[in-house]
């Protein structure tokens, strides 16, 4: 990497730590893991965020493991990390998903409202995602109105979900041009390690399964609308759509694919989330996003492409 | 392959452009893919708040002025999707501590309208005089019913089809840079749309020799 002249001085510092902590780090990853266990106070910080030669030199740190066809985390490139969904977590909310993908913490809550259907389009209803990066999933983030990266991600989710046409919309209508629900689905991350669209669409899709529509009678004469929240119908879904999310690591000959990446990965290889997104719905695409990360030849793109469908069936 | 060639060219939209429009900026041009017009300023590098600051390389920040004038968030996308473009061509780790402004004004959509912004970002990034990697071109195709690929498609194709793509790729190898889907569609449709795409990228680049031969009388 490339570094101004002013940038010198700290470089010089980086090298000389640097170079004792290579000898360090290869101690660490040579060495078995329960050869180097520590007892009572002792952190074990191989792996942990504070190791301090991945504090001093972070990208250093990560090549001597992909060096070694291995990640970090101890995962291979394309291994995914353990996913764990529970629905109806929230019980205010219609319905309600919670899923961890390693520690990515995201939670999914439905709300339902009747309103008017547009005038342009009179037999479909709404559906209204929205994807919140709170300040507590990440240092990242500052309170206040959605940063960039938020209504990035809030856009990516809604596209795959749109374009997938899980929902039809045409199914949350009741009556043409008077009445027809709107489907709030709020998601809020609450540990952002990474690869946040893929939690937050498998929490969407969790609980849009599971939501069913109370019966509405509606009267076109007196306009009254009577609302039955004991007799539900479950709303009609259409397959499942899957997002599969890599980071793409530019190494000199040939790029790196990585697997459901956590941040640091994601730092890594740009710093702005998941570089390649592939979703699949009942056997089509519903969305191939590609930005940033390093260039991918067309064999490993096909390899992306297939992964993901691998995961659907 | 001439043959071929002059198909695709029949098939790419007729593209004018011209640099240094705007006296104020460091490079800006305007570019015209059939009817769909944007201008783009580049500025930089400049000062930038101590926030932003990196010292690994500089802040790209890019703006996105649609013709209604009202900020939303697809247009947050678009923005994104130009400032990571932008972000793996420019070196920049040539200029840390500083920030980089890439504005994009919409003048006329009739479809097309993000490759237009992104080649006309490139051609900016160019008259700028900023160190980059590589140039990259954006070609956008369509899908329509009966899975036929349309290439550059008009704004009443574009209404029709059922999935669209936008492809960026740089000039050296012809990898893609960014890849951009919306709609459903096969993974053969998909293939299919890259290879028509990256084989049409060659007239972008030609495109873009052609105007900087124009331009600068030293090469």
């Amino acid at each position: 990497m490339t570094h101004a002249c002013n940038l010198e001085g700290r470089q010089r510092l980086q090298t000389s730590i640097g170079a004792v902590l290579i000898q360090l780090s290869r101690f660490y990853i040579h060495t078995p893991r329960h050869a180097l266990h520590y007892t009572h106070t002792h952190v074990d910080f191989r792996c942990s965020k504070y190791h301090p030669f991945r504090v001093i030199h972070p990208v250093r740190y990560f090549t001597s493991y992909i060096e070694r066809n291995v990640r970090p985390d101890g995962r291979k490139f394309d291994e995914h990390r353990n996913i764990k969904l529970n629905i109806n977590t929230i019980k205010s909310a219609e319905t309600s998903a919670l899923v961890k993908y390693g520690n990515t913490t995201v939670i999914c809550g439905t709300k339902l409202e009747l309103a008017a259907p547009k005038a342009e389009d009179p037999d479909s209803g709404f559906l209204v995602t929205n994807v919140e990066l709170v300040p507590l999933c990440s240092p990242k983030f500052r309170p206040g109105p959605p940063s960039d990266h938020a209504q990035v991600i809030s856009n990516v989710v809604s596209e795959i979900i749109n374009n997938s046409k899980f929902i039809n919309l045409k199914d949350l209508c009741i009556v043409s041009d008077k009445l027809a629900w709107v489907l709030y689905c709020d998601i809020v991350c609450l540990d952002n390690d990474g690869n946040v669209v893929d939690a937050c669409i498998t929490a969407l899709t969790a609980s849009l399964k599971t939501l069913s529509l109370p019966t509405v009678t509606y009267d076109p004469e007196t306009e009254e609308i009577k609302v039955d929240t004991n007799n539900r119908i479950s709303l009609k879904v259409n397959g499942l759509p899957v997002a599969t999310s890599f980071a793409i690591f530019p190494n000199c000959e040939r790029s790196i694919l990585l697997t459901d990446p956590n941040t640091f990965e994601e730092e890594m290889c740009g710093g702005n989330g998941a570089n390649i997104t592939v979703s699949w719905n009942n056997g089509f695409l519903c969305g191939i996003l590609k930005s940033g990360g390093g260039t991918l030849s067309i064999e490993q793109e096909k390899e992306a492409i297939k992964m993901a469908k691998e995961r659907t069936l | 392959m001439t043959e071929a060639a002059d198909l695709k060219e029949c098939k790419l939209k007729h593209m004018k452009c011209e640099l240094n429009v705007l006296s104020k900026s460091d490079g800006s041009a305007i570019l015209s893919q059939g009817e769909t017009v944007t201008l783009i300023s580049v500025n930089g590098p400049l000062d930038i708040k101590v926030q932003n600051q990196s010292i690994e390389k500089c802040y790209l920040e890019v703006l996105f002025c649609t013709k209604g004038g009202r900020p939303s968030v697809p247009d947050r996308y678009k923005e994104h999707i130009i400032r990571q473009t932008c972000e793996s061509a420019i070196m920049g780790s040539l200029y840390p501590r500083t920030g980089i402004t890439v504005t994009i004004q919409e003048l006329e959509d009739y479809g097309g309208l993000l490759s237009c912004a992104v080649n006309c970002a490139c051609l900016a990034l160019l008259n700028s005089g900023l160190a980059m990697r590589y140039v990259f071109a954006a070609v956008s195709c369509a899908v329509d019913e009966t899975g036929n690929v349309i290439l550059e498609p008009t704004y009443q194709e574009v209404m029709n089809a059922k999935a669209r793509f936008n492809f960026v790729f740089d000039s050296r190898n012809k990898n893609l840079i960014t890849g951009f889907s919306e709609g459903i569609f096969s993974e053969a449709a998909y293939e299919e749309a890259l290879e028509m795409s990256r084989a049409a990228s060659d007239l972008v680049f030609t495109f873009y020799r052609d105007i900087v031969t124009k331009y600068s009388n030293v090469i």
